[in-house]
């Protein structure tokens, strides 16, 4: 087997970072993944021209879905059993295997995990410090996990091929998703009193009251009375009233 | 506004758009960012950062898992920003308001470019069976073009929102304040519910009160 270039894993790992850019009802983004795989495809014998990635790239662009940052998992490990020589059916497999782990990893690893930490620090820095500060902060927690898990991913996935399921037992990883959400549940927790502060602190009483009415108000509907109408509508629905009370 | 700051947050806003779902997904997207770097183009950090934070609290509620339907908070914290810039309190809320009326739209919009992807990838159906690599770039590609456009419309739309609603808002100052303190408490329980989901049942509530205890104690001690 001849293993792609370097050039080919970076390319791949670039058009990764595009991956949702067509992302569809039908195919999800499928065709995300089969344009970033295509680079280590052309290292099949007989290259671009010849039959096996020929018929690599005719499976490339089928349903597909799952985490965008996970995607580079499956990416290397589909190129890694094509330049195997798996037969087709169970390349295809293998693609339908990884949509539900894929997703479910890296939502909880990175939506209810990493980004809400990561907002809630920028959030508690912003209140605190200097203009910018906590949104650089937010940015850098967030993309070095980003990046790395990406990076990560795509040599992983073509270094473990067919038997993925053991780069997902890695220790790190089902680690850092027992400690990621009580981490996050903390760090939010941690930015409510300063960002409190900020926002509502140099304000009068009555204004303090008013606040305190919409924290009971978010409170009371989105725990209990309509949780699926979600706290922009229900902002919306406030100032409309707001507005209104004071027109009249 | 001068025609060189419109073109700039134009920029921007189109910028976040795409950081969304298309491109990279640094978090450029996330209000705290988008709105630090818009009031910073528009000569007011301070404002920006404001209206970032409140509008963060409100992102926090937004899990943007697989086909879901979520709002787009990048143009409309640049919207947001130009909204409540130039006043203090009063006009914070407005300012929200507007972001969060174009985050609304935003959510509308993306599944709107989805439906237009899914023609697209059925009209292209047969070449991409084929493994045709060229329309698959072609495909890939025109996705970026489309968010583009739709961030760009967006940004446009919200921005002349926001002028509308500086010169047109029907509230009082004081009326203004109280509509930005019930924003603030509304986004605060939000993100108070939230933070414990984030690790379910009372595990997340122990934790999230170790937070809070540790914020208050910064609070305390700065």
């Amino acid at each position: 087997m001849a293993a792609p270039p370097v050039t080919a894993f970076v390319r791949a790992f670039l058009r990764l970072l595009t991956v949702q850019a067509c992302f569809n009802y039908e195919r999800m983004i499928g065709v995300g993944l089969g344009y970033a795989i295509e680079p280590l495809l052309r290292a099949l014998p007989g290259g671009r021209d010849g039959p096996g990635y020929r018929e690599a790239m005719q499976r490339s662009t089928h349903y597909f879905n799952a985490h965008p940052y996970m995607v580079g998992l499956a990416a290397g490990a589909v190129a890694r059993a094509e330049h195997d020589g798996v037969p087709g059916a169970q390349v295809e497999r293998l693609r339908t295997a990884l949509v539900g782990p894929l997703g479910a990893v890296g939502d909880r690893l990175i939506w209810a995990g990493t980004l809400p930490a990561a907002s809630a620090v920028g959030l508690a820095l912003s209140a605190n410090t200097r203009a910018g500060i906590g949104a650089a902060a937010l940015l850098a927690l967030y993309n070095v996990p980003h990046l790395v898990l990406r990076v990560w991913g795509l040599v992983a996935g073509w270094r473990h091929g067919t038997a993925l399921g053991r780069a997902l037992a890695a220790p790190l990883l089902r680690g850092a998703l027992t400690v990621v959400g009580p981490l996050a549940a903390g760090a939010v927790g941690f930015a409510l009193p300063p960002v409190t502060a900020r926002l509502v602190g140099p304000l009068d009483l009555a204004a303090w009251i008013a606040a305190a009415a919409g924290v009971g108000l978010a409170v009371v509907t989105l725990r209990f009375a309509a949780p699926r109408l979600g706290a922009l509508r229900l902002a919306l629905a406030a100032a409309a009233t707001v507005a209104l009370g004071a027109a009249l | 506004m001068s025609a060189l700051t419109f073109a700039v947050l134009v920029t921007w806003g189109v910028i976040t758009g795409i950081d969304l779902v298309s491109v990279l997904q640094s978090m450029v997207a996330r209000p705290l960012v988008a709105a630090t770097v818009a009031g910073a183009l528009v000569g007011e950090p301070v404002t920006g950062v404001l209206v970032g934070m409140m509008l963060e609290l409100y992102a926090l509620e937004v899990l943007p898992v697989g086909g879901a339907r979520y709002p787009d908070y990048g143009p409309a914290a640049v919207a947001a920003t130009v909204a409540a810039a130039g006043g203090g309190p009063e006009t914070l809320g407005v300012g929200v308001v507007v972001g969060l009326l174009v985050a609304e739209a935003g959510a509308w919009s993306i599944q709107v470019l989805r439906r237009w992807n899914t023609r697209r990838v059925r009209a292209a159906a047969v070449p991409l069976d084929a493994g045709d690599f060229r329309v698959i770039q072609r495909v890939q590609l025109a996705g970026i073009a489309r968010d583009a456009l739709r961030a760009l419309l967006l940004t446009t739309t919200g921005l002349a929102l926001a002028v509308a609603a500086r010169r047109w808002w029907p509230v009082s100052p004081r009326a203004g304040v109280l509509l930005t303190a019930v924003l603030a408490g509304i986004g605060l329980g939000t993100a108070m519910l939230n933070g414990k989901r984030l690790a379910q049942g009372r595990r997340g509530l122990v934790w999230m009160s170790i937070g809070v205890a540790g914020g208050l104690g910064w609070l305390l001690l700065r």
